[in-house]
């Protein structure tokens, strides 16, 4: 499956919270290259999240254009969105959201059910995505069983397993230590430099922005800057 | 073979939460397969009155109103051409002294009470027994085995109506043919002697049974009778036994309706047991079902998580609550347990399949509620809500 580019024109989104109505997206425009790995910053309430979750067609927008690759999401029906996301996006997210009664093995074997897929091809990749995070060996594990840093990795092997062209991540080291944080953003970035995966981080640590080869700062719903990282040279993109 | 699992594991992540929507589940559903039987048994025991064409003759304004004994003769010389035979019953009740259980003892004329009660008194022995000792008592089996009762022994009950006194009796049988397993005969005539020493009115019955020839006969005298004393300062009401028994069992406890009604309570208890139990679990997984669906998966998976884990608790706890009485009550010594005027509870395996599909719909009604909240449910909504 080819990466793809991410373009966003005149986003609007609102929320109401009662009578209160919440501007979380007011006019953004910006594109992302297939292959980059772009990390998202700014204040709460700033529309980083709910940028994430349009890209991710989890959400959808008041009004604007979202393409993702050949993809136009916001035309895209709730049914057909679903069916979209179960190919094209992998998502972690802060609190990894595992499956407490899966192993490890079988928490990354879940969005393979999606697929028409034999169980000994479902079984051979599921081996190689925890290959990949460096869990081979913790596969019969269960996720109270693993530390957090292990339990974001197995979470990282379920977004990657379906061989996506995007992954998001919301908040991926929001919940670990400095040190287990550092393993996380090598391995987002070698699943970037590597696997050629576009890479949407959203993150509130300056030090894990840094492993983007953009940094976006929103502010209010708008892009306030859009910075180029010269410690990562964007990497051109690549097929799998 | 991973859904599989996934449904399975699922059930037992919150063991103790299963155990007690389980017998939440589970003893409505016990209750409701007892209660079934126990109705059963009633229907059986009015069943069996039905066929014994026999006639109850009471008070016209209450079978508290004793009647004239002389009301005996006059029934029998209704219609010549129509033989019927007439037994007076005078209700004594009593209890063994230093017991708490009350009985239920009848004093019935001597001459008439084997044939208006043929099912009695089978044995030759014991019918010559009867007809020779006034101080013989047919004990029911039920009651026989309660006090550990046999033929030959010598009993004192105490009256809880007029004459009140101890009274020795002597078991000439403990009926263990018969349908109703807890009521006591003694003669008439040896308690009307004991009232006539007491002091108190002679010369009254609680009520009569007439044993017919046929169903025309009981057509016949069940209005004849009434009609002959009509006029008279004591009216009669004449039914039919099961009529009159079933009149009786809704005066003394009305079981086959409250039975019903509770029934009916405790599956709704149920019900509200188990759906709570499926919204905790859901509010417990909003995080984990708000991931499914981002990670691509429909309505379809988390309905049936949902609807698998309650439908598997209800139906594997409502099938342990109905099996397990009916097993009891079939291998277990369990079997000899009676209930009055019923000789056994008899648990259907019918009533068991009915009551496991009134657990399989406690469980779809009890995940109705997490299901349609599932089908609504949007991640980006559901990650707000717990960030």
């Amino acid at each position: 499956m080819s990466a793809a580019d991410i373009e966003l024109v005149d986003l609007h989104k609102h929320y109401r919270k009662g009578r209160i109505d919440i501007p979380a997206l007011d006019g953004l425009s910006l594109t992302i290259d297939a292959g980059s790995f772009v990390a998202i910053m700014g204040p709460s309430g700033s529309g980083k999240s709910t940028l994430l979750h349009l890209i991710g067609g989890l959400d959808s927008a008041d009004s604007g254009i979202i393409r993702v690759g050949e993809y136009r999401l916001d035309r895209m029906s709730e049914r057909q969105l679903t069916a979209w996301r179960s190919r094209h996006v992998g998502f972690i997210f802060q609190m990894y959201h595992l499956v407490p009664v899966l192993t490890a093995a079988q928490n990354v074997e879940l969005p393979l059910l999606l697929f028409r897929m034999p169980a000994r091809e479902r079984r051979k990749r599921v081996a190689t995505a925890l290959e990949v995070v460096g869990l081979a060996d913790r596969m019969d594990h269960r996720p109270n069983q693993l530390s957090g840093g292990q339990e974001q990795r197995v979470a990282i092997a379920r977004a990657i397993v379906t061989d996506p062209d995007v992954i998001l991540a919301d908040e991926p080291t929001g919940d670990l230590d400095a040190r287990t944080s550092q393993e996380i953003l090598q391995l987002l970035s070698l699943l970037n430099a590597e696997f050629g995966k576009t890479i949407v981080m959203v993150t509130h640590d300056p030090r894990a922005a840094a492993f983007g080869q953009r940094i976006l700062h929103l502010d209010k719903g708008v892009l306030d800057r859009d910075e180029r990282n010269p410690a990562r040279p964007a990497a051109a993109a690549h097929a799998h | 073979m991973l859904i599989l699992s996934y449904l399975h594991r699922n059930i037992w992540r919150n063991p103790l939460r299963v155990l007690m929507t389980g017998l939440a589940v589970g003893l409505p559903i016990t209750i409701f397969v007892l209660s079934v039987a126990v109705v059963d048994g009633i229907n059986r025991f009015l069943d069996n009155s039905a066929r014994q064409l026999r006639l109850a003759i009471t008070h016209k304004s209450s079978i508290v109103y004793p009647l004239p004994a002389g009301y005996r003769g006059k029934i029998e010389a209704l219609d010549h051409s129509r033989p019927i035979t007439v037994c007076a019953m005078r209700w004594i009740g009593g209890k063994v002294e230093d017991k708490p259980q009350p009985l239920s003892t009848l004093a019935a004329d001597p001459d008439t009470f084997p044939a208006t009660f043929p099912e009695y008194l089978t044995d030759p022995a014991e019918r010559a027994a009867w007809e020779r000792d006034r101080q013989a008592i047919v004990v029911g089996r039920g009651t026989a085995a309660q006090f550990g009762w046999r033929v030959g022994d010598r009993i004192t009950i105490r009256a809880s109506v007029p004459p009140y006194s101890a009274i020795p009796f002597h078991v000439v049988s403990t009926a263990q043919d018969v349908v109703d397993p807890v009521t006591l005969f003694c003669r008439g005539d040896y308690l009307e002697e004991e009232i006539k020493r007491q002091g108190y009115p002679e010369g009254l019955v609680s009520f009569f049974f007439a044993k017919c020839r046929s169903s025309d006969d009981l057509e016949f005298y069940r209005t004849a009778i009434d009609a002959h004393f009509a006029n008279t300062p004591d009216p009669t009401l004449t039914q039919d036994e099961k009529a009159f028994m079933s009149q009786f069992i809704a005066q003394q406890f009305d079981l086959p309706r409250n039975l019903t009604i509770l029934s009916a309570l405790t599956v709704v208890v149920a019900i509200i047991a188990a759906a709570n139990t499926m919204s905790m679990n859901f509010r417990d997984r909003l995080a984990e079902y708000a991931a499914l669906k981002a990670l691509g998966f429909g309505r379809a998976l988390v309905f049936a998580l949902i609807q698998f884990e309650s439908l598997a608790i209800c139906v594997s706890a409502g099938a342990l609550g109905a099996l397990g009485p009916w097993y009891a009550f079939t291998y277990t010594p369990l079997r000899r347990f009676t209930v009055p005027l019923i000789q056994s509870l008899d648990v259907r395996l019918a009533v068991c399949a009915q009551a496991v599909g009134i657990a399989a719909a406690v469980g779809l009604i009890a995940a109705a509620w997490p299901v349609w909240l599932a089908a609504r449910l949007r991640p980006v909504v559901a990650f707000r809500a717990l960030e």
